[in-house]
C-alpha cells in the first residue's frame, strides 16, 4: 500500500469513531434518597405501613 | 327479504365491533411502567414521563383512586393524608422495578 494512504486511512477511522461513541452507565450517579419528614406514632405508622403495603400489592391495580 | 337480513346482519357486527375493542385499547399500567411512560413520585402519586392523551388518561385515572385510597388509610388512623401520600410515595419507588422511572426531590425522572 502507498505510503500516502497511511494518514488517510489513519484520518478517516479517527473521524469514523468519533461518531461511534455509545456510553454505557453501568453505575447510578447517586443513590435514590426519599426524605420522610413524617411526625406519626410509632404504633399508627405500623398500621398505616401495613394498610399501604396491602394496596401497594398486586391485586390492587394502582400500583 | 335475503338482502335485508345480510344488511341488518353486517351492521350488528360493526356494531358489536365498535364496543368489543374499547377495554383492549386502554393503556395498562404495568404495560406504561414498562415502556417508561410513567414513573412513581415521592408525594405518592404516578407521574407522567411521555406526556399524551392516553397517558394522561392512564395517570388521571390511577392517582384518582389512590387519593381515595390515601385518605381512607388516613381517616381512619387519624393521620394528614400527607403523612400517608409521602409514606406510599416512599414505598411506591422502593418497589419500583429497575429500569423504571421515578422522580427525584429535584423533580427529574431517573431510571431506577
Amino acid at each position: 500500500m502507498p505510503r500516502c494512504f497511511a494518514p488517510i486511512a489513519l484520518g478517516i477511522a479517527l473521524v469514523a469513531s468519533a461518531g461511534c461513541t455509545p456510553t454505557v452507565k453501568v453505575t447510578a450517579d447517586e443513590p435514590i434518597t426519599i426524605n420522610l419528614n413524617v411526625n406519626i406514632q410509632h404504633e399508627i405508622r405500623i398500621k398505616v405501613d401495613k394498610e399501604l403495603d396491602s394496596i401497594l400489592s398486586e391485586n390492587s391495580g394502582l400500583f | 327479504m335475503t338482502t335485508y337480513h345480510t344488511v341488518t346482519a353486517k351492521l350488528l357486527f360493526l356494531v358489536a365491533l365498535l364496543f368489543a375493542g374499547g377495554h383492549a385499547m386502554a393503556l395498562e399500567l404495568d404495560d406504561a411502567k414498562a415502556r417508561g411512560l410513567v414513573g412513581e413520585q415521592p408525594d405518592g402519586y404516578l407521574g407522567v414521563v411521555q406526556d399524551t392523551a392516553e397517558v394522561r388518561t392512564l395517570v388521571t385515572d390511577i392517582n384518582a383512586k389512590r387519593r381515595a385510597e390515601y385518605q381512607r388509610i388516613a381517616t381512619a388512623n387519624n393521620v394528614g393524608l400527607a403523612d400517608v401520600e409521602k409514606l406510599a410515595g416512599g414505598k411506591a419507588i422502593e418497589k419500583t422495578a429497575a429500569g423504571n422511572y421515578v422522580r427525584g426531590a429535584d423533580g427529574a425522572w431517573r431510571k431506577k
